[in-house]
């Protein structure tokens, strides 16, 4: 069967298909809340919305009239059937037009990012959409009830302010919720409350636009204050927002009197404006008629007024309609300040009406625009967005309108942008491209009104609706429009990247955590910004203060930061009975920074030349006694600041920020200001990154390294000619904990892997013993050439693995007089092919074919992987400054938790690659603790038992990443892994890369066992689980930014183990290392130099501890699993293998130490004495035996043998 | 004194086993380590399915404790069994595990080959690959002192049957006493950080003895090259007695490289491509092609359905994190 473009337009709804065949009164008119709640139905749909006009919302996304859905959604469902019925009719030939394309699109993959996207999107929203129904009954129920109590409330006479206020208080002890200034009390307009003119359930809940994902769900109910009640002048000087304020009080008086019911009231500011107070009604949780809880949602009362109320051209953005106390003259108006925000507030109460028009209007011109404002709305609030005033001020409203307008024509102005035809998820992604691209802050986009003239503030976006208006982003700052265009812009880019499906990061994860979402956040209490905070004009003040605090910083700090956002602490509902709250005397703001990791440690800026005379002045100015004039290279005489780089002074972008708070904004603040920013990279040692890139301290063996290539490819009468020299070691891919060498350490303790390759040749043995021995040849003549050639070069042939003849046999240490140490490896291409023909062969037995595929498994990985590998990760970490030491943080952590015997480097280094390749919902972290703390988060979220790691290095480069199938077919081998292996005994973690897609190499033969694997996830859930804690403390304002010590997430607890072995420090690395920067600072320097060089090199490779540990693997491998950290820790843990340490029968070859136990079939027998037989003996695992063994095996290694579990 | 094993506590050890007597070992207490523990051995006389003349004179033990050696078994004997004199000490794997040298025997297989390199079809002399090792040949030892795998099995022969018979019989009366054997550290060959440091060096031969062996190991590899070369040429000249030509590698100079049979194969699929008729020239083979394409994506389209309903399945729904 030919897919039909049916089809297609079905799957082009976000509906499912069967939704789609439902009738539409289900969808729209059948819900229960919209029969008893309007009285009067209306009959036309235009006719509803205009004539009743009369309930709205400007909270969430405006709204739909129930009155509407009810009859007029019916008449309106009836030509909707009709177009789609049209539609399919004029299919067939659609269908046969397009015949002749091809048809990859037919399912999904065009106008959705893949099938997979799509489907999950489906699912998400499924799962998002509040139930309607049985679920919401006890809400709608309550609803009818406040609104049969709200329109019995008796009207009011009017009164004086004063008056007014007094009584409420003392006859219901409702406090009128003023806004500030509190009205005048000689003002002359009387406040008086009469039967609002109607009464509805608004916003996003009757619509169905509605996401009820962990908050909960907020239903409106608008109340439209009757005309009558207002003057032509009050749309000044807050008359309107008194008289609002007042009717409010008088409702809450109402319903707070009445007897019927038993909800819950409290004030609270409509989207944090503190001039649109409204009411809040929770259930009461006592199980009571009304009480609602089980609906999950709160009932917010909200008041409007009806559009004409006041003249349109008043409250245009550039008016003033706020004036000033000593004057009345009205003719001066036009040289007062405009105060925007007061009049869009004014404006939103008005146009609730008109939004409810518009959005309802699309919502049915366009069948994917309710799912993609969902979509939008899951978006917004995965990065902590929402309408609220201290939020960022776009919400879910904003972006329904926002997309509303969008999807109309312009006039004059061509084709819309978005286009009703659009699915829900190329609408979502046409709405990112908008705001991503767009800066509404520099360009206003006008929307149907091309004569007015808008006053621009610094950086505030403008988005003005021309019919109603209105400059919809008026609540939002300057920050907080900066960080929306951040956000919609990783978002294109996430959508965009065609290799993986990036479903995840768009919805799922929460973007807006602190520690993930910013390198450096700094600390303000808010006492030391405005000490007077009862003050009246508070909030003005307040947003004043914060937007000089941005503008200062942002000019300081240039393109050290990509962001600077500030975080308010959250305001509460209160009291019906009480005035609003002062602001909290105890609460801060936060600011946070994402930095830039190429300019963030730049120790110098450069300002305007000297000629430049305003410039430079005006720098001056700004820097204050900072500014010096300076001299650069290129001739140039320009002014400057310069930041010091030594010990102690912390990091630069600390500094910038300290001198900025002390010069600008006042001594108090800066210290007060607490700022913590990398505080993880501290437990690393130069964990911080240095000037422009995080490589420095590996800059001294990367040179070693070239010179010594540089030798060895000098040398003359080498048998072969040289094909390459690559490294293959941590130490050579800035990736080991500690940097190779140190001050204090001066000769490498470990040699760093490299390997060579010859030119092919046919002299070569054909036989894998034989090839051992030649490459032993080769290696002497090798060493003894390059000592020729270098005399300071110190070489020494070494053999290795004895107990297995087929790997490798043989390397060359080279230590060269400056400390570093090498470890030579030649590869043989054609051992690969030997070892892979003996494991075809037939004619061996298992063992030795088992030996084969071992070696051949080995040889692949240390001659083929581990170099790609580390030319790989160090291309990354020169790309990305902050990977190196993210890297090395990520393995401490591991290594901390005494997890590396478990995990290959190279796997661990994967994991970092990721959060670096594929960054999102972030962009690629900017320092090692942001880097450490989204690859715990990732960890921590890792599903390995059904997911696969895919790290695609190529993304980073400038030809986009891999192609579309490869993933497909790493995916496909691993599924093929679960299914041979579904138990998980063989290959746990599967991790691949476009190098190396078959994405077992690091982690066959169970490593990490299950067990172990488990146990990483459950440390990393603990660490995230803990940052989280930490986070909500900091946000409620009960902990300090510094509360977590980072030491925190690298301490486990011992107590897991069966026993530990403690070993002696002397002989263990780190202890070994301390003893050294012990000597180094009491021996004097010629004593020293004469003591390094009687080592002479003699134990470069040297590790009693690592030999130790890798014997335990060796011989109880099998009934212990072993944890240790292997940088040189003293800590050696073990616990039983519980599959090998159960009772069992007796065996002659029990593969471990036992123990004879008398079984239990001579106890059957009473007076039996225990005798012989074989089926009354079985045995047990001699733990003692072993520990005893152990305890020999290691002799003055092990100080001591902890049992912690019997 | 605090057991690991408190279940053992429930019942006394037996004493026999099938035909092993078990003979507990007192361990020694450590520095490290201070609990007394035990160790059991599993002891009868050695009986081989295949008798050899060291078997009567043999003891067969089994569960040997790692640091286990011939001097340590020597001294056992001697010491607290009454001067059962040991011959010497047969382990059967010890780590490292060195690859036996022992020669091929007429007739008996690949078994006791260089493990298993030998291939069974080859003429007795011949062996198929590398060289049988000799302490002349073989690369230098880099462990000093072997440990053996935890729970392996020794053969000590003593010098004569007498003895071993006699040792059995103290050991079958200590174990009914009840006395104490002790286990004792070897302190010479000392284990821990000397065994170490002594590994270390070791790993580094000096440059001569390394070279001398290389040498020695590759006059003996081209020697064996060409026996085998001469015995591969045999057999491709004559022929079974079923009148079999057997098919061996050699016949030219050098291996075929592999690498090179299949870049000629691709070479020969490619110019087969380039030949053949055009996929799209007929109004059935679009016809067919689109179909399959179509056919191609719905099945892809299932496979998600699949997938995303196995991964609620188990991950229950999906819902953004709060």
């Amino acid at each position: 069967m030919a897919p039909s473009v049916t089809k297609r337009r079905k799957l082009s709804h976000t509906d499912n298909g069967d939704e789609d065949d439902a009738p539409f009164s289900e969808r729209f008119g059948g819900s229960p809340n919209d029969t008893d709640l309007s009285a009067d139905d209306s009959t036309e749909v235009e006719d509803a919305v205009e004539s009743d006009g009369s309930m709205a919302s400007e909270d969430e996304e405006a709204a739909l009239a129930k009155e509407e859905a009810h009859e007029g959604g019916r008449g309106k469902e009836s030509i909707v059937n009709q177009k789609i019925r049209s539609q399919a009719r004029r299919d067939p030939n659609t269908n046969k037009r397009r015949a002749d394309i091809p048809l990859d699109g037919v399912y999904t993959a065009e106008i959705f990012k893949s099938n997979m996207f799509k489907l999950q999107v489906d699912e998400l929203l499924e799962q998002v959409r509040p139930e309607y129904g049985q679920k919401q009954a006890p809400a709608e129920n309550a609803m009818r009830s406040l609104k049969a109590i709200i329109e019995r409330i008796p009207s009011r006479d009017p009164l004086s302010v004063h008056d007014a206020e007094r009584y409420l208080m003392i006859s219901s002890k409702v406090a009128t919720p003023f806004p500030h200034p509190r009205p005048p009390r000689d003002a002359k307009y009387k406040l008086q409350y009469d039967r609002p003119s109607s009464i509805n359930v608004a916003g996003s809940y009757p619509l169905k636009m509605a996401t009820s994902a962990g908050e909960k769900l907020a239903i409106d109910l608008v109340i439209t204050m009757p005309s009558a009640m207002f003057q032509d002048k009050d749309y000044l000087n807050y008359r309107y927002f008194y008289k609002r304020a007042y009717y409010l009080a008088c409702i809450a008086a109402g319903i707070k009197e009445s007897k019927e019911h038993k909800f819950k009231l409290t004030f609270d500011c409509l989207n944090g404006n503190h001039l649109q107070p409204i009411i809040v009604v929770s259930p009461s949780g006592d199980g009571s008629p009304d009480d609602f809880s089980g609906s999950k949602c709160r009932i917010h009362i909200i008041l409007a007024a009806a559009e004409q109320t006041f003249p349109c051209g008043k409250l245009l953005p550039e008016k003033n309609c706020v004036r000033p106390t000593c004057s009345d003259d009205e003719n001066s108006a036009k040289t007062l300040d405009p105060t925007p925000i007061y009049n869009a507030t004014l404006k939103v109460d008005l146009s609730v009406t008109a939004y409810l028009k518009l959005l309802h209007a699309t919502s049915s011109r366009c069948d994917a625009y309710k799912d993609a404002c969902m979509l939008g709305r899951i978006w917004l609030k995965q990065r902590g967005f929402c309408s609220h005033i201290r939020k960022g001020g776009f919400g879910n409203f904003e972006w329904a309108a926002i997309m509303a307008m969008l999807l109309q024509s312009k006039p004059g102005a061509g084709v819309p942008l978005l286009s009703s035809g659009f699915s829900s998820y190329q609408l979502f992604k046409a709405t990112l491209q908008f705001l991503a691209n767009r800066d509404l802050s520099r360009v206003p986009f006008v929307f149907e009104a091309n004569d007015t003239n808008l006053t621009r503030t610094e950086g505030t976006p403008i988005f003005f609706d021309g019919p109603r208006g209105l400059n919809i982003l008026f609540k939002m700052t300057p920050w907080s429009y900066k960080l929306l265009q951040q956000e919609a812009s990783i978002a294109v880019k996430m959508l965009a990247d065609s290799t993986f499906d990036q479903f995840e990061p768009t919805f799922i994860l929460r973007a807006d955590p602190l520690s993930y979402r910013y390198d450096s956040v700094l600390e303000i209490p808010i006492l030391s910004l405005i000490q007077d905070i009862n003050e009246e004009n508070f909030n003005k003040k307040f947003s004043e203060t914060c937007r000089k605090l941005y503008n200062v910083l942002l000019r300081a700090l240039g393109n050290r930061v990509t962001l600077i956002s500030i975080i308010l602490p959250e305001e509460e509902t209160w009291p019906l009975g009480s005035s609003k709250p002062f602001v909290n005397r105890e609460g801060r703001l936060l600011l946070g920074f994402a930095t830039d990791s190429v300019n963030s440690e730049r120790t110098v800026d450069h300002g305007p030349a000297a000629e430049n005379k305003n410039e430079a002045a005006s720098f001056r100015k700004f820097w204050g006694e900072k500014a010096e004039l300076r001299r650069f290279k290129d001739g140039s005489i320009l002014e400057s600041v310069v930041w010091s780089q030594k010990e102690g002074s912390g990091p630069i972008l600390k500094q910038i920020i300290q001198f900025i708070l002390r010069r600008h904004i006042s001594a108090d603040v800066a210290d007060k200001a607490i700022i913590a920013g990398n505080q993880f990279a501290t437990l690393i040692p130069s964990g911080d990154i240095v000037g422009q890139s995080g490589t420095a301290p590996f800059l001294s063996i990367m040179n070693a390294f070239s010179a010594l290539e540089k030798d060895i490819r000098n040398l003359e009468n080498l048998p072969l000619q040289i094909r390459h020299i690559l490294g293959a070691d941590p130490q050579l891919r800035y990736s080991s904990i500690d940097p190779p060498r140190t001050v204090t350490h001066r000769q490498m303790s470990i040699p760093a892997s490299i390997i060579i390759q010859f030119e092919g040749s046919g002299r070569w043995p054909d036989d894998l013993a034989a090839i051992q021995r030649t490459k032993i040849a080769f290696l002497l003549k090798l060493a003894e050439l390059l000592s020729e050639h270098n005399p300071e070069l110190t070489t020494r042939v070494g053999l290795e693995n004895p107990s297995y003849p087929s790997q490798n046999q043989s390397f060359l240490d080279i230590t060269t007089s400056s400390g570093h140490s090498f470890r030579l490896r030649i590869h043989h291409e054609r051992e690969a092919t030997l070892l892979e023909r003996r494991l075809k062969d037939k004619t061996f037995d298992g063992t030795s074919r088992e030996a084969a595929a071992l070696a051949l498994a080995v040889y692949k990985s240390s001659f083929l992987r581990i170099p790609a590998h580390t030319q790989a990760i160090q291309t990354l970490c020169t790309r990305f400054p902050a990977v190196s030491p993210s890297i090395r943080l990520v393995k401490k952590w591991f290594t901390s938790h005494l997890l590396t015997p478990h995990f290959a480097p190279e796997l661990i280094e994967l994991l970092v690659a990721r959060t670096f390749l594929q960054p999102y919902p972030w962009n690629v972290p900017a320092c090692a603790t942001t880097g450490f703390l989204r690859t715990l988060f990732w960890i921590s979220r890792w599903d390995w038992r059904y997911t696969p790691l895919i790290v695609d290095f190529s993304s980073a480069e400038e030809r986009a990443g891999m192609k579309a199938d490869e993933p497909t077919a790493i995916t496909t081998r691993f599924e093929a892994w679960r299914r041979i292996d579904p138990a998980l005994n063989r290959v746990v973690l599967f991790a691949a890369s476009n190098l190396d897609p078959e994405g077992a190499t690091w982690t066959d033969r169970a490593r990490p066992a299950k067990v172990v694997a488990g146990r990483m996830t459950a440390l990393a859930r603990a660490a995230v689980a803990a940052l989280k804690d930490n986070e909500s403390m900091i946000a409620a304002g009960k902990a300090s930014l510094l509360a977590l010590e980072p030491e925190m997430l690298f301490v486990s607890s011992l107590t897991d183990y069966d026993f530990v072995l403690h070993l002696a420090p002397r002989y263990t690395r780190a202890g070994k290392a301390k003893k050294e920067a012990r000597a180094d600072n009491s021996m004097f320097k010629n004593l020293q130099l004469q003591a390094e060089a009687d080592k002479g090199g003699e134990l470069v490779g040297y590790d009693p501890v690592t030999l130790f540990t890798d014997e335990l693997q060796e011989i109880y491998g099998h009934a212990v699993i072993w944890f240790y950290d292997t940088e040189g820790g003293d800590t050696v843990a073990g616990l039983w293998n519980p599959a090998m340490t159960a009772r069992r029968s007796w065996r002659v070859r029990g593969g471990y130490s036992s123990v004879p136990l008398a079984g239990t079939g001579t106890r059957r027998g009473k007076g039996e004495e225990v005798t012989g037989e074989v089926d009354g003996v079985e045995v047990e695992i001699n733990k003692e035996g072993i520990l005893n063994e152990i305890a020999r095996l290691g002799g003055e290694l092990v100080e001591r043998v902890e049992i912690l579990k019997k | 004194m605090p057991s690991l094993n408190p279940t053992r506590n429930v019942a006394p050890t037996p004493q026999k086993v099938a035909d092993y007597i078990i003979l507990p070992l007192t361990l020694p207490s450590l520095p490290s380590l201070q609990t007394i523990a035990k160790h059991y051995l599993y002891i009868r006389p050695h009986a081989p399915k295949l008798p050899d003349p060291d078997s009567e004179r043999s003891l067969f033990i089994a569960n040997v404790p790692i640091d286990a050696t011939e001097e340590g078994f020597r001294k056992l004997f001697a010491e607290q069994f009454d001067g059962g004199r040991v011959e010497r000490v047969e382990f059967e794997a010890s780590v490292p595990q060195y690859p036996t040298t022992r020669k091929r025997k007429e007739g008996s297989g690949g078994q006791n080959g260089v493990r298993g390199k030998k291939r069974k079809r080859d003429d007795a002399e011949v062996v198929a690959e590398g060289v049988i090792e000799d302490e002349e040949t073989r690369l230098p030892r880099v462990w000093g002192r072997e440990v053996r795998e935890s729970g392996s099995s020794a053969v000590v022969v003593f010098v004569d049957r007498a003895s071993a018979r006699g040792v059995m019989k103290e050991i079958e009366k200590a174990v009914k006493k009840g006395r104490e054997i002790k286990w004792k550290l070897d302190d010479e060959n000392g284990l821990g950080v000397k065994r170490y440091r002594t590994h270390h060096s070791l790993t580094f031969p000096p440059k001569p003895i390394l070279q001398a062996s290389i040498n020695a190991y590759l006059t003996a590899f081209n020697r064996a090259e060409i026996a085998r070369n001469r015995v591969r040429a045999r057999q491709r000249a004559v022929p079974d007695e079923d009148g079999f030509i057997t098919v061996t590698r050699g016949g030219r100079n050098g291996p075929v490289r592999i690498e090179d049979a299949e870049a000629a194969k691709e070479k020969l699929e490619e110019r087969k491509k380039k030949k053949g008729v055009m996929e799209d020239f007929y109004r059935f083979q679009v016809r067919e092609k689109r179909k399959e394409r179509e056919g191609e994506l719905r099945r892809k389209f299932e496979e998600d359905r699949r997938k995303v309903s196995e991964m609620r399945e188990r991950r229950g729904r999906i819902v953004p994190m709060s």
